[in-house]
This record gives structure tokens, C-alpha cells and sequence, in this order.
């Protein structure tokens, strides 16, 4: 019962990133079900939203609640059409399968997972790791990469995960609640009680937290210069909202015409601090109240838990994955802070790969071409002949 | 009348919220910050044809045909993994109650202060409304919180 191939899964609780390990890009979709005021017969799954004519007001459904897989229900509808006809066509029973989970999940959603791997999609090997292990795993050995500090800033949480030579700190990780769901809300909350109620429109807002948002470097500063008339602020622009019938994506206006009247018909959000300090709550959580430490400060601490003499390789080795990393000035920002934290001997060096929200899926597809990768796999035999325990000796989740 | 209203005449029952209303309406803040959604189900309660008759309603309000034979293996799932997180999550702790886990992960609080954001305008503020203890940065935002919110939804 040998393999043909491999799957790889990316399971996050936002966006779901699937593909064979031998394509060049995964499918990328979000992993809820959503649904529309406007379409009553039929619910979205997946990708389906974009054959949606109107997506105002969208009702999203999750089988993620607060970052852990809990309703198996939507899971395995999104599952069963991105593995249909529609989107990949694939027959599980000759695949091997690598899925991606959250840090410390829980027992029994790692039983459930694998279950549902084993029993009901009958795949033939199947690998459980977390995403940033895929990332660390996939980066070849260099004498400058022997610890890896990674900050996974994602749908639901943060994490900040220390690896030393390949195998991550479990009393070392630090998570800090604030993740892109919060960041949304957030946003809504303030838009809504400033201007025009939006508190149902997250997938609209979603695409203007994308567009318009970006990591302050001196947010003293730059709440001084959003205060400024209209003439001389730099960061004040409007964003001009979807209405679904001549417009589908809302796209924010360039500077110079920011003083120019609204054009016929548009609807207008002014944006001036909301579009740097929705994303300082990464840095700050407590300015919405979340007492818990930025990223920074997780940094600092996640590192100052691992022995001394790692210390080096970790701060001259950050890595920013997932797809909250993704704003403007992220990188630098995390750089200044962790410089002046850190003791000033250590050199600090901040990357980010190209493509935030794929990294873990390309480092789970390369992962899957190298020969180490079948001695790390659990088959259906050993699935069959030992059951969950023999999950738990192999896979470091 | 305090001096500290101005000149808005507030009516006769002058309600300053203490501490634990203040930590309530806090924690639903922050609560509301968790939420998938803010609104019903537009698909809740549809009719698709009234004299159609209702069946047990599933997850899109269509029965399909071949439940009947996948039922046994996709409603043992059901039953067993369906689950709050809560419920999970004190499972959990009470598998791994020692450190490295869930719990002990969670990052504590900063040590940096905290800083004050204006409710209205998100600009930095100075002030605080007396009754309910929300940040404002001037008097024009005081005004627009006055109107608007203190005090509304009280829990």
C-alpha cells in the first residue's frame, strides 16, 4: 500500500492553504462556511465565496474556536470540497497526508484528528506537526541558523516559539492572545461607533484591514501627524467601500486626493489612527484592554527561558511567519523593539519570508520530497495495528 | 449639581458605576472582541416551500440523499467530537495540569504602562467619565460619549 504522493495540509483557523506536495502553490481559501443575506439557497464553502454576488453582511461559520479545532462538522464540509471535484479531485486512500495543527492542541483533538484522517478519509501515511516546526524543519542547516526564534502571528494568536537545533522549547513558547480576529473586530468596533455601522461586514473589513493598515514606527509620532487638518496629514485617507453592483472590492484612494469630494454614489471611510493603531495591538494588547505582553516582550521572554548559551543564535535569528506579519513596517518595527530590549551584545536579526501565509505549506511540500520524511510518517498499518499511541511516540506536536 | 458636568443638566439619578461594573463591562468588551459574528444567521429560519414538510433541520436546511448510508460513521463523529471549547479546554488541563501547556504558555501581562486611548477618537487621553470610567480626550468627545454611550446597556 505504497503512496503516490502527498498531500499537504495547512489547516489554519482563517485561511486553509492545500496542494500536492509536487504543485508549485496551494489552493488558498478561507476554512469557514459563509453565508450570504442576498444567496438563500446555498451556503459558501471555501472558495465558493467568490462566485458570491453580494458579500455584504457575511455570516461566517468556523470549526475553529479560539484557535483549536472544535466543530468537525464545518471542518469536514470545507475538507470534503476542497478535496472534490471542485478544487483538487483527489483520492485520499493513495495520499500521504501532512496537516498542520496549533501549538499545544489538545489531547483529544489530536485524537480526533487522527481519526478522522485514518477512519474516515482512509489516507495511507499521515504526518501532524505544527506549522512553524514545517518552516524550521524545511530551512537547510547553516552554521548561522543552529536556533531559530519564530513568531507566528496568526488568525487567532500569536505565538513566539523558540527551536533550539531543530526541536522547539515547549516551556519556552509564549502566546499572546491578539491575532488577525481581534485585529478585525477591533476595527469594526472603532469604525462603528465613529462613522457607519459595519459591525456585520468582516469580510469587507477584513480586505480593509489589508489594504489600509501599517505598523507604526514611532507611534507618538505618527498620533501627532493623524491629528494634523487634512492639507498636512500624512497618514489621513479614505477608503471607498464595496457596494456589490458596480464596485466588488473596496480600494483605498490615493493621497492627493484625499481632500477631493466623495464621487457619486461612493461610500467613504476616513481612516487616520485606526490605520496604525488596530495593528499596535500586536505590540500593545493592553490598549484594548488584553493584559498580556506584545511581541517584543514575548520575544525577550521566550528567549531569556531557553539556556544562556543559546541566546545569540536566537535573537540573530527571528523569523516572522503567518499572515498578521504581513502589515507594512512589521519587520522593522519588531527589529527596533527587540534591539533595544535585547542586551546589546547580541546581534538581532529579523526575516520574513516571502510569502508569509504560504511558508509553512512550501516548507511541508519540500519537507515531503527529502528521504527523511517516510520515517516521520504513521501508516495505515501502524494506524491499524497500534492506534493513537503510536501518534504520540512519533509526531512533536 | 457637581461642578464637573458643565453646563448638561443630567437627570435626577446621578449613577456612578463602581469597580466590578467597571471589570464587567470590561470583560464583555473583550468577550465581543472573540466573536465570529455580530449578527443572526440570515439562514436560520427559512422556509423553503410551506408545504413542504420539516425534517430535522441539518447544517444547510437540505437533507441529502445518501445520509441514510454514511450516517453510522459521520453522526458517531458527530456525537462524540462535538464539544465547547471550554470543555475541551478542562479536559485538557486536567490531562497536562503541569507546565509546558496551554495554560502556562499564555503570555503575562506587560511590564510597560498601559496607555489611554480616547473611546471617541482613538487619539491619546487624559481624562476619564466619572460615572462609567470610559477614556475621553476632550470635551467634544465627552459630549459625543455622553450622548451616545455612558451608561447605555448597563449590565
Amino acid at each position: 500500500m505504497t503512496a503516490s504522493g502527498t498531500l499537504v495540509l495547512d489547516n489554519g483557523a482563517s485561511l486553509l492553504k492545500a496542494g500536492l506536495a509536487s504543485h508549485k502553490d496551494p489552493l488558498v481559501m478561507p476554512n469557514a462556511i459563509m453565508k450570504a443575506k442576498s444567496e438563500r439557497r446555498r451556503p459558501f464553502i471555501g472558495n465558493q465565496i467568490d462566485e458570491c454576488r453580494d458579500a455584504s453582511g457575511l455570516f461566517y461559520i468556523l470549526g475553529f474556536q479560539k484557535g483549536y479545532l472544535v466543530n468537525w462538522d464545518v471542518q469536514k464540509t470545507v475538507w470534503d470540497h476542497v478535496f472534490g471535484k471542485d478544487c483538487l479531485g483527489l483520492n485520499l486512500s493513495r495520499l500521504n497526508v501532512v496537516v498542520t495543527e496549533p501549538f499545544f492542541n489538545f489531547r483529544s483533538v489530536q485524537e480526533a484528528m487522527s481519526e478522522m484522517m485514518f477512519e474516515e478519509y482512509d489516507v495511507a501515511g499521515l504526518l501532524r506537526a505544527n506549522a512553524g516546526d514545517l518552516c524550521v524543519a524545511a530551512e537547510p542547516a547553516r552554521p548561522d541558523n543552529l536556533c531559530c526564534l519564530l513568531v507566528d502571528a496568526g488568525y487567532s494568536f500569536t505565538h513566539v516559539v523558540p527551536y533550539i537545533q531543530g526541536k522547539k522549547r515547549r516551556e519556552a513558547i509564549r502566546r499572546i492572545d491578539v491575532g488577525g480576529k481581534v485585529l478585525t473586530n477591533h476595527l469594526k468596533e472603532i469604525i462603528s461607533y465613529r462613522q457607519l455601522h459595519v459591525m456585520d461586514e468582516t469580510y469587507v473589513m477584513n480586505q480593509l484591514k489589508e489594504d489600509c493598515c501599517f505598523v507604526s514606527q514611532d507611534w507618538r509620532r505618527d498620533m501627532k501627524q493623524a491629528a494634523l487638518p487634512p492639507a498636512d496629514n500624512p497618514i489621513l485617507r479614505h477608503y471607498v467601500l464595496p457596494d456589490f453592483t458596480s464596485l466588488r472590492r473596496g480600494y483605498m484612494k490615493p493621497r492627493d486626493s484625499a481632500a477631493a469630494p466623495a464621487a457619486e454614489g461612493e461610500q467613504l471611510i476616513r481612516l487616520t489612527n485606526e490605520r496604525f493603531s488596530v495593528p499596535e495591538l500586536l505590540f500593545h494588547p493592553s490598549d484594548v484592554g488584553i493584559q498580556q505582553m506584545g511581541i517584543p516582550e514575548a520575544i525577550v521572554e521566550a528567549v531569556s527561558a531557553c539556556p544562556p548559551e543559546t541566546w545569540p543564535h536566537l535573537y540573530r535569528n527571528i523569523r516572522l511567519v503567518g499572515g498578521s506579519s504581513r502589515f507594512p513596517g512589521f519587520r522593522d518595527r519588531v527589529y527596533a523593539e527587540v534591539r533595544a530590549l535585547a542586551p546589546d551584545e547580541l546581534p538581532v536579526k529579523v526575516t520574513q519570508p516571502e510569502d508569509s501565509v504560504t511558508c509553512a505549506w512550501r516548507a511541508g511540500a519540500k519537507l515531503a520530497g527529502e528521504s527523511r520524511f517516510s520515517s516521520r510518517l504513521v501508516t495505515r498499518a501502524q494506524w491499524e495495528e497500534h492506534g493513537f499511541n503510536i501518534c504520540l511516540d512519533t509526531f512533536d506536536v | 449639581m457637581p461642578a464637573a458636568m458643565g453646563s448638561r443638566v443630567r437627570a435626577a439619578s446621578y449613577v456612578v458605576l463602581d469597580e466590578a461594573a467597571r471589570r464587567r463591562r470590561q470583560r464583555k468588551a473583550l468577550e465581543a472582541l472573540e466573536l465570529d459574528n455580530f449578527h443572526d444567521d440570515p439562514h436560520a429560519n427559512l422556509v423553503m416551500h410551506k408545504k413542504a414538510p420539516k425534517f430535522d433541520e441539518s447544517l444547510d436546511g437540505k437533507t441529502r440523499p445518501d445520509r441514510k448510508r454514511k450516517a453510522r460513521s459521520f453522526e458517531y463523529f458527530k456525537q462524540r467530537f462535538r464539544k465547547t471549547f471550554s470543555s475541551l479546554l478542562e479536559e485538557e488541563q486536567q490531562l497536562e495540569p503541569d507546565p509546558p501547556n496551554y495554560t502556562s504558555a499564555a503570555a503575562r501581562p506587560s511590564a510597560r504602562p498601559e496607555r489611554h486611548l480616547c473611546a471617541v477618537c482613538g487619539f491619546p487621553s487624559t481624562y476619564t467619565c466619572v460615572q462609567c470610567g470610559t477614556r475621553y480626550c476632550s470635551a467634544r468627545c465627552l459630549h459625543t460619549h455622553q450622548d451616545t454611550r455612558c451608561l447605555k446597556w448597563t449590565s
